[in-house]
């Protein structure tokens, strides 16, 4: 029998998705924040700007979930599984800290960068969760 | 649920890996099912049935067997 095994197509179109949503994202940040320096826009410019500067960011959290739904074997999948909820729920524990920290004036501001703090602690759920498996 | 992968596999002298192809999954996914951290479902039963041509019964054990 065949001793190798490829690289699965759903991690394959994963890794795809992931760098081009990251490649635009790369562009339009820098694009975004060079045209707003020069040309001083409108505040609906401002927004129109913002929005398109997190569409690619929504779009690795769709290739995230795109790609549990493409995964064709089922233990896999489970593991995906287990490192999205844990992901998460890491996330929103270290948001709502921050977000106490700021209501008792520990801090200036509360949670920002949110969806950074996740795609860490995806990250970071990924290797702990293939450690444990 | 305790299984019979590992005589089964030894008896037909694959790895882990040979069987993964066999059955289209990762090896993760076979070393998670053959040390029993992981049951798999009734239509990946029926496929490791299939590839060793025996029964889901003479592979998968009840535990309080």
């Amino acid at each position: 029998m065949r001793n190798s095994q490829p690289m699965p197509h759903y991690i394959k179109r994963y890794t795809w998705r992931v760098l081009i949503f990251m490649t635009a994202y790369m562009v339009i940040l820098i694009g975004g924040k060079g045209y707003t320096h020069s040309a001083d826009p409108s505040q609906l410019v401002r927004i129109a700007l913002a929005i398109i500067t997190a569409l690619p960011i929504c779009g690795v959290f769709w290739a995230i979930f795109q790609m549990l739904i493409e995964v064709d074997d089922e233990y896999q999948r489970l593991l995906f599984a287990k490192q999205i909820l844990l992901g998460t729920a890491w996330a929103l524990a270290i948001v709502t800290v921050w977000e106490f920290l700021a209501v008792y004036d520990v801090l200036a501001s509360g949670p920002q960068w949110t969806g950074v703090i996740w795609f860490i602690t995806f990250g970071m759920a990924g290797g702990y969760v293939r450690l444990r498996a | 649920m305790k299984n019979r992968l590992k005589i089964l596999r030894a008896e037909r002298d694959w790895n882990q890996q040979d069987l993964a192809n066999a059955l289209g999954v990762s090896r993760q996914s076979v070393n998670a099912i053959e040390t029993g951290k992981y049951d798999p479902s009734l239509p990946l039963a029926f496929r490791i049935a299939d590839v060793f041509a025996l029964s889901i019964e003479a592979i998968f054990l009840r535990d309080d067997r």
